[in-house]
């Protein structure tokens, strides 16, 4: 009996089931006669990657089409990471254990600043060449895509192409490029599909410290990519034949997307901006693709995926709906994304009478004129209005999001977050009367981040130093029995901004991040600042330049070149607007 | 209010997923074979399972038991194809049958060792291991340490190696046959037995296997279902089948 190389090595690490495949719903395709191979490949462990609605989608856009074959692979552990180079053993897909480098294209979603350092990683465990220009016709094409597209820049080097927007038509042009075979030609004909940043095609040219500079088309490029977006989202596939891992992901259940996109316009939101305009799935479609994932998962429990669930127009029906077909046999609806209001209490609380689940509000600043600068247009009187119909209905815990550091906040507008709190707290103990033993608020405190394309990234982040004093103040303002506080590392912020803002330059400190050893830094226990200074300092770029600087109104930034559907004159007017709100 | 107990099958890769990852799955194939399941009240409803002892992980079995309560009656043989219809590659209920109501309590409680066959490498010489095997059954006390990143614990393995034989009949060379102690009053597992006999894991062990679970054979267990001869009667034909 022989053991294949991979599979020795499984006795050896944690979690092992995370390398292998086999999940219901999991598609063999016959390697030989399929034209183009895709490995879909996801920057963190099995668990967090298989909770991306944006893998499954891919995974079944492609494979469902004749000619196409697509498998998945996610970072191995840092175990399994010292095994693979320990034994010489190169990356391969979970489905067929094929080596990624034998793939065509090897497609890496960028969903957050912080996986990076797994992008580079994943490519050298595969034997693929970092930097693209490394790269010859035996390698695969590195594409990359998803929520960090909207910047490339910072991995600009890395990656022979970037989709930018959404990706499930465009997967089928990039993959139908790649059977070009030769690199040049497949590039050529990559850069001219709509959304497709070719980086090789652009030269950067710097006129500042920051991302201050202009992207250009070097060799028959467009100026501007535009971010691509499926017009019909009703239309768009939805994959009801979900994978069901074995293993317990973040979110093991039904993802039924309900709408795409966000009217609400909060300044500092980048998912708001660049996923326009505000798409939705007809409810008689929502109710049937509801049922079909249900039937082919077993799941327990169906989550609404959207921005904002209650923005939905029929969502009332919807909810009624999912629990009249799904209800008796114990399927549940879960409704992440709430308003502060009493019409989403409400639909929450017809969702409890299946499943119980919880309520998260999220005012973001403390105060109504700190909300208004921010574009969040919640009153104050909104929320305990939403609080009172959670109690009187049977809730006792509440979770609220705020950010700190937000533009011109005051101390006193921090301040404000725990008076809110406070005075949201005195006022549950005094609905829920002999419950209030039971009251608990769980305030989760994130740091600003400035984002592309939105009316705030011209803003600088507040130095690490000022928001550790602003959450120190919270500290101490929030000692209370009732009041849960947790609170995202400033330094870790601090790095999301400065790459969030990221040019080239700052692609370089990446680069020396990972030779210094940096790995899953969105996981506490791996994340090391200290190692990012000297990997800053040593690519000569400066963190604070990126992360903290507030950019000149006017200049070019490093992202311009990417058209993400708002014009920079709207998004200043916003700014200048946000800057001047005095008060409500 | 129907119950049944299944014997399946759990093999090749799928011997990396845990018992929890194990019964989420089972939980979700039954979902998907629309078994009539009988749901536990309360805040989050869910399928009513109980699990026979759970196998350690690296381990295939063709002895596994799941309990299952239906809220309505139906024919064992179509439970059991219609749950195998919706299973993944590596599970296989291999028979069902249902449970006489005034067995219920009793359920698994009974079975206290489980049976395992680890096939060797070809390289392993048949006397030099019974020579490992006498001496390790020779032994009054098997210290060992246990738990990985929690503070560690001290197990006396000895009284839970109810025994051990080597075993020529694999076609590719030597095995070894273990009876070990399971379920509630504690356990080993066959690989604390591998590094006990002083073998390497790594390159001396091709498989492990559950091939049985049971009572023990003294009076001294508590009657149960054993005794009556059903779990025996699996055995026998399970072990036709095996993988």
């Amino acid at each position: 009996m022989q053991i294949s190389e991979f599979e020795a090595l499984l006795p050896r690490v944690t979690k092992p089931a995370r390398y292998i495949d086999g999940e219901w719903n999991a598609v063999h395709k016959d390697w030989d006669s399929a034209r183009v191979r895709v490995a879909l490949v996801y920057p963190d462990v099995y668990e967090v990657g298989m909770s991306h609605l944006g893998l499954h989608i891919l995974y079944h856009v492609l494979n469902s089409h004749p000619d196409y074959l697509a498998e998945r692979a996610f970072a191995p552990w840092t175990d399994m990471e010292a095994e693979l180079r320990r034994a010489g053993t190169p990356l391969v897909s979970l489905e067929s254990r094929t080596p990624l480098r034998e793939f065509d294209i090897i497609g890496i979603t960028l969903p957050y600043e912080l996986t990076y350092t797994n992008v580079l990683n994943l490519l050298d465990l595969a034997g693929v060449p970092l930097r693209a220009a490394d790269r010859t016709d035996d390698h695969p094409l590195v594409i990359g895509g998803g929520p960090g597209a909207v910047n490339p820049e910072p991995m600009a080097a890395f990656f022979d192409a970037v989709l930018v927007g959404e990706g499930e038509e465009a997967v089928l042009e990039i993959a139908e490029a790649a059977a070009l075979g030769r690199r040049q030609a497949a590039l050529k004909r990559l850069a001219e599909i709509p959304g497709v940043y070719v980086p090789s095609l652009y030269a950067y040219s710097p006129t500042g410290p920051g991302p201050v500079g202009v992207v250009a088309p070097v060799d028959a490029a467009p100026a501007a990519v535009e971010r691509r977006y499926v017009a019909d989202l009703d239309s768009a596939l939805f994959p009801v034949k979900q994978l069901v891992p074995f293993l317990d992901t973040v979110h093991s259940r039904v993802t039924l997307e309900i709408m795409r996109g966000c009217a609400r316009g909060c300044r500092f939101c980048q998912a708001g901006a660049v996923y326009r305009p505000r798409r939705e799935r007809k409810l008689e479609t929502l109710l049937r693709q509801a049922e079909e994932a249900v039937a082919a998962t077993g799941y327990d429990e169906v989550s609404l995926l959207s921005f904002t669930s209650v923005d939905h127009s029929r969502i009332e029906e919807l909810v009624s709906g999912l629990i009249e077909r799904l209800g008796k046999q114990g399927v549940g609806v879960a409704l992440p994304s709430l308003r502060a209001d009493t019409f989403s209490v409400a639909i929450a609380n017809r969702i409890q009478q299946v499943r119980k689940t919880g309520l998260t509000f999220a005012p973001e600043a403390g105060t109504d004129r700190l909300r208004s600068v921010i574009g969040k247009r919640m009153a104050e009187e909104e929320l305990f209005a939403a609080a009172d119909a959670a109690f009187s209905s049977g809730w006792s815990r509440l979770k609220l999001y705020f950010m700190i550091g937000l533009p011109t906040e005051t101390e006193e507008e921090v301040e404000g977050i725990a008076d809110l709190v406070h005075r949201l707290v005195a006022f549950g103990r005094g609905a829920l009367g002999a419950r209030r033993g039971r009251l608990q608020i769980s305030v989760s405190v994130t740091a600003f981040v400035p984002k592309p394309h939105t009316p705030f990234q011209w803003m600088g982040q507040e130095e690490v130093e000022t928001l550790a004093r602003k959450q120190r103040l919270l500290q101490a303002g929030l000692r209370e029995r009732a009041v849960k506080l947790s609170w995202t590392d400033p330094q870790v912020s601090a790095l999301e901004a400065a790459i969030s803002r990221g040019d080239r330059r700052v692609g370089e400190a990446i680069e020396r991040a990972w030779q210094l050893g940096a790995r899953f830094d969105s996981w506490g226990e791996h994340f090391d600042f200290a190692r990012w200074q000297q990997a800053f300092a040593e690519a000569d770029v400066d963190l604070r330049d990126y992360a903290n600087q507030a950019l000149p109104f006017g200049s070019p930034l490093a992202w311009d070149h990417i058209a993400c559907g708002v014009e920079t004159a709207t998004l200043r007017g916003e700014a200048e607007r946000a800057l001047e709100t005095r008060e409500v | 209010m129907a119950q049944f107990v299944c014997r399946y099958r759990k093999r090749g890769e799928l011997r990396w997923i845990s018992h929890l990852d194990l019964k989420r799955t089972l939980e979700r194939a039954m979902r998907r074979a629309q078994l009539p399941l009988a749901l536990s009240q309360g805040h989050n409803p869910h399928p009513k399972l109980s699990f026979g002892p759970p196998l350690p992980l690296g381990v295939t079995s063709d002895a596994e038991l799941v309990a299952i309560h239906l809220s309505e009656a139906m024919d064992a043989d179509q439970l059991r194809d219609r749950l195998n219809g919706q299973l993944p590659p590596g599970l296989q209920v291999l028979e069902a049958w249902s449970l006489p109501a005034y067995r219920r309590k009793e359920t698994f409680g009974n079975i206290e060792l489980a049976g395992y066959l680890v096939t060797l490498s070809e390289n392993m010489q048949r006397d030099d291991l019974q020579r490992r095997v006498d001496q390790l059954l020779a032994s009054s006390e098997l210290v060992v340490q246990r738990g990985g990143e929690r503070p560690e614990r001290t197990v006396n393995l000895r009284p839970l190696i109810h025994g051990i034989e080597v075993d020529d009949g694999e076609a590719s060379g030597v095995g070894l046959r273990m009876s070990l102690r399971t379920g509630s009053h504690g356990g080993a597992r066959p690989q604390e037995v591998v590094a006990l006999l002083g073998l390497d894991a790594q390159t001396d062990v091709i498989r492990y296997h559950r091939t049985e679970l049971s009572a023990l054979p003294t009076a001294a267990s508590k009657p149960g279902l054993a005794q009556r001869g059903k779990w025996r009667r699996q055995r026998r034909k399970g072990s036709e089948s095996s993988t």
